[in-house]
């Protein structure tokens, strides 16, 4: 029997598979296609860790180590004796990531701790008391849009020369913020404070008011109802948007770099800071670093997606 | 056991009067269902009873003690949600185990009120679960266990019935007016749905647009509404009105609407004033019969299994109703003849809508 398009039954099927195949193949192979394109500097850098010097600018390029080598591991973790022909500075660099890595984590666990422990009430008087006004959500977020290399600068200015000024004037003792844990982290901490709102906003929201109702109504008092009712159930929330923040955290450079020199070190401006005068650009190191800074924002981005999900999903409450 | 006062109670969000100065007294045990459309206040109101929301004027009196002060905690209430509200991280057994937890009662203690309760409402097998693995039904039960446990002397409700399908809507009104007989408890109960209402309450507070139209038991209400927003609000069709006037004629009074005359021949009508009215009948008083003086022209029939409704334009222009046994054999177009059951027609007024006799 021929159908309206003059195809039978049978022709019909073989045009769908057809038609689905090449949709798939399509799909497939877009996907694949931007997968290379963002997976290939993290390929390159891995690649580059394992490399030795004389391989790092090589051309044409060595797309894999051809004698793959620790040595840069070696270096940026100092765990065996370095190897006297290595130059000075790549030596004294080889110390310095542990205590990168110590501000690093020093400062990000800190701030990040912070941000969502403010955050997190903000966003609890936010979604229950209207506190700043209807449209008070949305302006948080526009704190955002402001370049931080703008922040930076006048960041700057009342670290370095405006809070040493007026404490010495107040004080008679100069305080400074500039290169210090509590400067970046306090920092740190207001740039994301905005996220962790933003973030804590949706989680607290997803809490019906009714549930903190019937608590209350129960004899249950107002911290009570905050313990057993409402961080119980923002907690997989919390995990999530502290992991955020620490990721953002871990990765930011500009302000670091802006507010800190020599004593804060964080793993971002120690792997900007890696060249040797007789060397350059130590490649290797910093492939090195960068691979290692690149694990626990990897593992963390792992675990979010899967709170992410449980985040998402607890709303079990009947509406 | 407990009676609330309460007296000329207010709240405004802003410009807007919520609660408009209502009054009203609830009597121990009583069931006292608020019924009113949304926004009417019925809902503020009874957050305003329970301390979730303070009074922007008025008081609240619980068992002669004002409440206005004191904590939601603090009031000796439970309350239903129309949500439930049940804590979806919690067991059914820690759920009803909250409000006693948090008064610190002896472990022991918990445990046996949280059985009788579950058993109560027979839930026993429930007690392991989480909300979320329990139905609609199931759930319900575990909102009245939850609020039963405490022991409240007032047991407010807030629409609960609202997230169930019909049929066990109406299987849990039967089952919540035999528990407010067993529990002896005062109810208040706020709902939407007039035919709830109608069931369940000993007595109803009709509101509307922040103020209490009127307070009475369900036939009160159905039979003599005081006003016109009353009359229309309950019974299902909604009652037929006509807006006309009001004529003084020898031996009584004659309702006149564009070429349709009712005569008013009974007592109580025939002392109502001359004045621009509206005639309010339900479709069960619109009575079909060859020999009424009426006419008019079916356009509509609905039949409902034991009744049916046939929907009618009057000569005069008015779409009525009317209420027929099951079988009928009015088709659309044709002719119909009706008249009104004079001992079961109101009078509203048409500037106010207060009844007018």
């Amino acid at each position: 029997m021929a159908l309206k398009a003059g195809l039978t039954p049978e022709q019909a099927r073989a045009r769908r598979v057809r038609r689905e195949r090449v949709r798939r193949t399509l799909r497939h192979g877009i996907l694949l296609a931007w997968t290379f394109f963002i997976a290939f500097p993290i390929f390159w850098m891995v690649s580059t860790s394992f490399k030795d010097s004389g391989e790092w600018v090589a051309w044409p390029p060595h797309w894999l180590p051809e004698a793959p080598t620790l040595h840069n591991y070696a270096q940026i973790f100092a765990f065996r004796s370095i190897d006297p022909s290595l130059s000075r500075q790549a030596a004294e660099q080889a110390f310095s990531i542990w205590k990168g890595l110590g501000d690093a984590l020093l400062v990000c666990t800190t701030a990040a701790l912070l941000a969502l422990l403010l955050g997190a009430a903000l966003a609890y008087s936010i979604s229950r008391f209207q506190v700043g006004g209807r449209y008070f959500r949305h302006t948080i977020l526009t704190i955002r849009m402001i370049p931080p290399i703008v922040v930076a600068i006048s960041v700057l200015i009342y670290y370095a020369i405006l809070i040493p000024y007026a404490t010495s004037g107040v004080l008679g003792a100069r305080i400074s913020l500039f290169d210090t844990y509590i400067g970046l982290i306090l920092i740190y901490t207001a740039s994301t404070l905005p996220f962790v709102i933003w973030m804590m906003l949706t989680f607290v929201d997803e809490v019906p008011y009714t549930l903190e109702h019937a608590a209350r109504l129960m004899g249950a008092s107002r911290i009570t109802v905050i313990r057993r009712i409402v961080l119980p159930l923002v907690a997989s929330g919390m995990v999530v948007t502290f992991l955020f923040v620490f990721i953002l955290n871990w990765a930011e450079f500009l302000l670091a770099l802006t507010l800190t020199h020599p004593e804060v070190t964080t793993l971002t401006v120690l792997l900007n800071k890696f060249q040797s005068a007789s060397e350059g650009r130590l490649y290797g190191p910093q492939a090195a670093i960068g691979t290692m800074i690149t694990i626990p924002v990897v593992v963390l981005g792992i675990l979010i997606q899967k709170h992410l999900v449980k985040g998402f999903s607890f709303g079990t409450i009947r509406k | 056991m407990a009676r609330i006062v309460i007296e000329n109670l207010v709240k405004t969000f802003g410009a807007y009067a919520a609660v408009n100065g209502i009054n009203l007294e609830i009597r121990d045990g009583e069931f006292l269902i608020m019924v009113g459309p949304s926004g009417c206040g019925k809902t503020t109101t009874l957050n305003m009873i329970s301390g979730l929301e303070a009074p922007t004027n008025g008081r609240i009196v619980i068992d002669d003690t004002v409440v206005n002060d004191l904590e939601p905690g603090e009031r000796g209430l439970g309350m239903v949600f129309q949500d439930l509200a049940l804590f979806p991280h919690m067991t059914v057994f820690e759920n009803i185990a909250f409000g006693l937890r948090v008064t610190k009662v002896p472990e022991e203690e918990v445990r046996k009120r949280v059985r009788a309760a579950a058993a109560a409402v027979h839930i026993q097998a429930l007690l392991d679960k989480l909300p979320r693995q329990c139905s609609g039904g199931e759930s319900q039960r575990v909102a009245l266990a939850r609020t039963i446990v405490t022991d409240p002397a007032v047991f407010l409700m807030d629409e609960p019935l609202s997230s169930l399908d019909a049929k066990l809507r109406v299987d849990m009104r039967t089952e919540l007016k035999a528990l407010h007989r067993r529990l002896n408890a005062t109810f208040v109960y706020v709902t939407h749905d007039q035919a709830e209402a109608m069931t369940m309450a000993d007595r109803i507070a009709v509101m509307s647009k922040g103020r209490i139209e009127q307070v009475g038991t369900p036939l009160d209400i159905y039979n003599r509404p005081a006003s016109q927003f009353v009359a229309g609000f309950f019974g299902t069709p909604t009652m037929n009105f006509i807006e006309g006037t009001i004529e003084a004629v020898r031996g009584g009074r004659l309702f006149r609407s564009n070429g349709l005359e009712h005569s008013l021949a009974d007592s109580v009508l025939a002392a109502v004033p001359e004045c621009r009215a509206v005639l309010g009948v339900r479709s069960e008083h619109v009575i079909l019969g060859e020999s009424a003086p009426l006419k008019g022209t079916v356009q509509l029939t609905e039949p409902l299994g034991d009744t049916t409704l046939v929907h009618f334009d009057s000569t005069a222009g008015n779409r009525l109703v009317a209420k027929v046994g099951p079988s009928t054999a009015l088709q659309p177009g044709s002719p119909v003849s009706f008249r009104f059951d004079t001992g079961y027609c109101h009078l509203f007024d048409a500037e106010n809508g207060a009844r007018l006799h």
